[in-house]
């Protein structure tokens, strides 16, 4: 019988102890929260590629130190975060490549995003190519005189000569421009972009010829020293998207440019935190500022943190006017 | 997949045929008159465009449209409301265990609260093991990563568990709801989880619900198939034994057939715990809580090193939980454990002590402020700095590996397997390579399986994917066939040796759980065309399984047949060949059926990673937001699945009969 006390004894201590650890962590949790109430949270939804880290750990060092917001980072993929935003779980998409289909479903239609505007960058998608093929073959500038000399691209999997297709997730026409054109090349699916990246350097790195699909704003095109190839210009009625299955002459035109779009969550935008005025007129003064953050996060491999940090520290006349100072 | 028949019964009598009638002739005559019909006709004939229905897209895009339509109504109806309930649940589940691991205990409570559960329940060996895998997240620099994943984990493998136990018991003893449950088993371990994705957030919005809803697709099948092949192993003498003693079905359940089943159940948990951390990354696509998904997906653009260690936490903690359990189980044995009077208390009193020295630690943690999250000193740096130099040397195209080993071998497999066998299959007519299929699905399998194969190419015509699935179909033809050839050699001697046996396992494990886009990255390098990378990772996704299942067939041959093979004066490589590899056919043929599973598992990865085609179509669908094209390309992966299925399944039906 005595042992049972003993057991008792014990259970009601380690009760007791548990009690006690939980009093301890509520109290040492609460305290550090109460002060910055005003701003409150912010959810800013950082895509899967590097200028949108550096966007987003950007705002996110800005709103923190000048606002006190409270700023929670996701990693939501690019289309489910519409609905996220829509319910108000994620506060803002700070660089959205034009998701023409969410902005109709979720901007026009049911108001739970609002459009805000370009991010200060211009997003162009093209064909490119590294320049040191245009020292052999100079008419490679243009699309034209790429063709009868498709076979200089060929590879193991396309003998005719290949063309390195985008990521799935980006927007692209290459199959259709490529037919239009009358090119012989074919279009490869390399996959996401890290694989693309993969191979069309490693094809750089043995100086082999290589075409591909990729665009600007990029932080790696000027350590690459990629060139653009040219495309006819643009029309009227120029289709962009090769899924909509537009005839086939309507795709025979180089791609847009256009701004990169802020995308908030409208209930973000109702709920009257500072950080809305900010995040409005938050932007890149140009291309170059992104390419640099995303240079020192992904090329020398500095934390986001840290970069922002940096930048904001080396660009305070651009951050006083996000503020609104 | 009737997971049914696994282990071989003796007494089944092989068909001897001469080698002119064998299964294996008729099938390569007829892929001959296959190839000549595709070398004299010459012309590519897809499938006919009048045949399809093109507004199929078009109307799955108006579902899912008119689905976050109503979500986003300010009064949802009652199918909304609850759901919304269950996730509302399911958030708060994981972020309150979330908080229990990290501020509330602290890094020393959660960490000595792992050991100190693991050595009570476990032994001294599991204990090590939780120990050492909390370390490894702390050296990695993950810890509060690895919390958030092992707390999501948590839940999601407890409720596979829930869900897919009882459901395994119930289709392991009514054939019926085994028949209705299996198809859609298939369904959910071949359609891709980038298809649904998508729907899944409109009712559970994003966050850790969606991400527990979006990994219990997956791992609730294991669950089940598992559970109702323990069941149905239960020797049916046993049974029959305990009904004539007068047990009521109740009884027999509970004390014939589940503890019978007790081996196989604990696969089912390992397999559950396997399939549901091979979903962290694309679970954490819609979660709003990081884990270790988030350095994966992020770091392959802007840190690789990252990711690679981030793959690295998941597969610690997939070892750990698995092994943990085990050893568990083990110890919870009731066949193994005679404890006195003395030994209970003294286990009590070891309980209340782990609990006890759990709280002291919580505290001390908080009192020394200690931090919810291990942060003070990490390897990290060191180990991203080592694993980038290890990758910088991948990458170079002039190294030895790439430029005499890497770069021609991929050269000849595109050239000479994958090349070749693309443009026969896209390029024969249609109506040949249905025809051809099905005719060997009935040589293999009867008339029932080549009716459905018929159906199913029919069912990919017509929803316009003729041509991808064709080609797809080529890349999972040879990553099968590569994957079985290694599964069956290395499942058979780790049957035969047992160091062979051990050393796989850990393998078998990584290969298992590490996130494909991780390892799958270095291949592109030194494998750079297109084809090839994807390729490996299906191959090494899915041997995995076909050495598991090819490894316990073989063992489980029974020993009186092996005894009596050497009494007759058999050697050992002729008892191997001769008995336990014919009579563990049944295991084999579901090894194979499982790998082509497995493979199709890998199409989006490998898709990802330049194999293009359907898996690319499934995640342009999500990533473009163009549901219609992601769910019409996974259906045809799902009907390619089923084809294969029956195609492979052989005649197990007809020694399914024989038994039941």
């Amino acid at each position: 019988m005595r042992g049972k006390w003993l057991y008792g004894a014990v259970g009601v201590v380690a009760a007791l102890a548990a009690v006690a650890g939980l009093i301890v962590a509520s109290t040492a949790t609460a305290r550090p929260t109460a002060a910055k109430a005003s701003c409150g949270t912010v959810t800013l939804n950082e895509q899967a590629w590097t200028g949108s880290t550096a966007n987003t750990y950007v705002a996110k060092y800005v709103l923190e130190k000048y606002l006190g917001c409270k700023v929670k980072v996701t990693d939501i993929a690019e289309i489910p975060v519409y609905q996220a935003m829509a319910q108000g779980k994620v506060s803002a998409v700070l660089e959205d490549w034009q998701h023409v289909a969410q902005y109709k479903q979720y901007a026009t239609k049911q108001k739970t995003v609002t459009l805000e505007g370009s991010n200060g960058l211009t997003g162009h998608i093209g064909w490119f190519i590294p320049k040191y093929l245009l020292q052999k073959y100079p008419s490679f500038a243009t699309w034209k005189g790429i063709k009868g000399h498709e076979k200089v691209f060929a590879s193991p999997e396309a003998p005719q000569g290949m063309f390195l297709g985008g990521d799935p997730s980006y927007e692209q026409k290459d199959t259709q421009l490529i037919q239009a054109l009358g090119l012989k090349l074919k279009h490869v699916t390399v996959g996401a972009e890290t694989a693309e990246v993969a191979r069309y350097s490693q094809l750089i790195a043995q100086r082999k010829p290589v075409i591909f699909y990729w665009w600007t704003p990029e932080y790696r095109n000027a350590e690459l020293n990629l060139t653009e190839v040219k495309l006819p210009a643009r029309m009227k009625g120029c289709e962009d998207d090769g899924t909509t299955n537009a005839p086939i002459a309507k795709y025979r035109c180089a791609y847009s440019s256009y701004p990169l779009e802020k995308v908030f969550s409208t209930k973000f935008v109702k709920s009257g935190s500072p950080a809305v005025a900010v995040l409005k007129r938050w932007a890149w003064p140009s291309n170059a500022d992104q390419n640099l953050v995303s240079s020192w996060i992904a090329g020398q491999h500095m934390d986001p943190q840290k970069a922002a940090e940096k930048y904001v520290k080396s660009h305070m006349a651009v951050v006083n006017k996000w503020l609104g100072k | 997949m009737a997971a049914s028949s696994i282990a071989a019964r003796p007494g089944i009598v092989l068909e001897h045929r001469p080698w002119w009638r064998s299964r294996m002739t008729i099938v390569a005559a007829i892929v001959g008159a296959m190839v000549i019909c595709h070398l004299t006709l010459s012309r590519t004939l897809s499938w006919p465009d009048s045949l399809v229905w093109h507004s199929l897209t078009h109307y799955l895009d108006n579902i899912q449209n008119w689905l976050a339509a109503e979500s986003a109504k300010t009064d949802p109806n009652f199918a909304y409301r609850l759901i919304h309930w269950i996730s509302s649940g399911l958030d708060a589940l994981v972020r309150w265990l979330y908080h229990l691991l990290s501020s509330w205990l602290t890094w020393p409570g959660t960490t000595l609260l792992g050991g100190l559960l693991a050595w009570r329940f476990g032994g001294r060996r599991a204990a090590v093991i939780m120990v050492g895998s909390f370390a490894s997240f702390a050296a990695l620099g993950l810890w509060d990563d690895s919390m958030q994943t092992l707390a999501l984990m948590l839940v999601a493998v407890a409720l596979s568990l829930l869900v897919g136990v009882p459901l395994g018991i119930v289709a392991g003893r009514s054939d019926r709801f085994n028949g209705l449950i299996t198809p859609v088993l298939d369904a959910m371990q071949i359609v891709p989880a980038f298809a649904y994705l998508m729907p899944v957030v409109i009712f559970f919005s994003v966050g850790p619900a969606a991400a527990v809803i979006t990994t219990m697709v997956y791992s609730v099948p294991p669950a089940v198939r598992i559970t109702a092949l323990g069941i149905r192993s239960v020797p049916a003498n046993t049974v029959e034994a305990a009904l004539a003693l007068g047990s009521t079905k109740r009884q027999l359940l509970w004390k014939v057939q589940l503890p019978l089943a007790r081996r196989l159940l604990l696969l089912s948990v390992n397999q559950t715990i396997l399939f549901a951390l091979s979903m962290v990354v694309i679970a954490g696509l819609i979660n709003t809580e990081g884990g270790l998904g988030a350095p994966v997906t992020n770091g392959l653009n802007s840190d690789p090193a990252l990711a690679i260690l981030a793959g690295v936490a998941i597969v610690v903690m997939a070892i750990a939980l698995d092994r943990v359990t085990e050893a568990i189980a083990e110890r919870t044995d009731t066949a193994k454990r005679h404890l006195d009077v003395a030994g209970r208390k003294r286990a009590r009193l070891a309980t209340g002590a782990v609990f006890l020295s759990i709280a002291v630690a919580a505290i001390l943690g908080h009192l020394l402020s200690a931090g919810s999250a291990y942060t003070r000193w990490t390897a990290q740096d060191w180990l991203r700095t080592q694993v980038q130099n290890a990758l910088d040397y991948v990458q170079k195209p002039t190294t030895f590996l790439f430029k005499d080993i890497t770069n021609p071998v991929g050269n000849f497999l595109v050239a000479h397997m994958l090349q070749p066998l693309d443009t026969f299959l896209v390029e024969t007519p249609w109506f040949i390579t249905l025809a051809g299929l099905a005719a060997i699905a009935f040589v293999l399998s009867g008339l029932r399986p080549a009716t459905t194969t018929i159906l199913m190419f029919a069912l990919i015509g017509a929803i316009g994917e003729w041509q991808d699935a064709m080609d797809t179909f080529s890349q999972v033809l040879v990553a099968t066939a590569i994957a079985v050839a290694i599964g069956i050699v290395l499942g058979v001697l780790a049957a035969e040796i047992p160091w062979v046996s051990r050393a796989i396992r850990p393998v078998n494990d990584v290969l298992q759980t590490l996130p494909q886009l991780v390892y799958v990255i270095p291949f592109v390098y030194i494998f750079p065309i297109s084809y090839v990378p994807g390729l490996i990772a299906s191959v090494l996704y899915a041997f995995p399984v076909v050495v598991r299942l090819v490894e316990r067939g073989v063992r489980d041959v029974a020993p009186e047949t092996v005894e009596a093979a050497g009494a007759f004066g058999a050697t050992r490589l002729q008892t191997l060949v001769k008995v336990k590899i014919p009579l563990a056919r049944d295991a084999i043929m579901l090894g194979i059926n499982q790998g082509i599973i497995m493979v199709l598992a890998v199409v989006v990865i490998a898709g990802l990673v330049g194999s293009g085609a359907l898996g690319y179509a499934v995640a342009a669908g999500l990533q473009r937001g163009q549901f219609g094209i992601g769910v019409v390309a996974s259906i045809a992966i799902l009907a390619m699945g089923i084809a294969l299925d029956r195609v492979t399944r052989g005649n197990r039906s007809a020694a399914k009969g024989g038994r039941s």
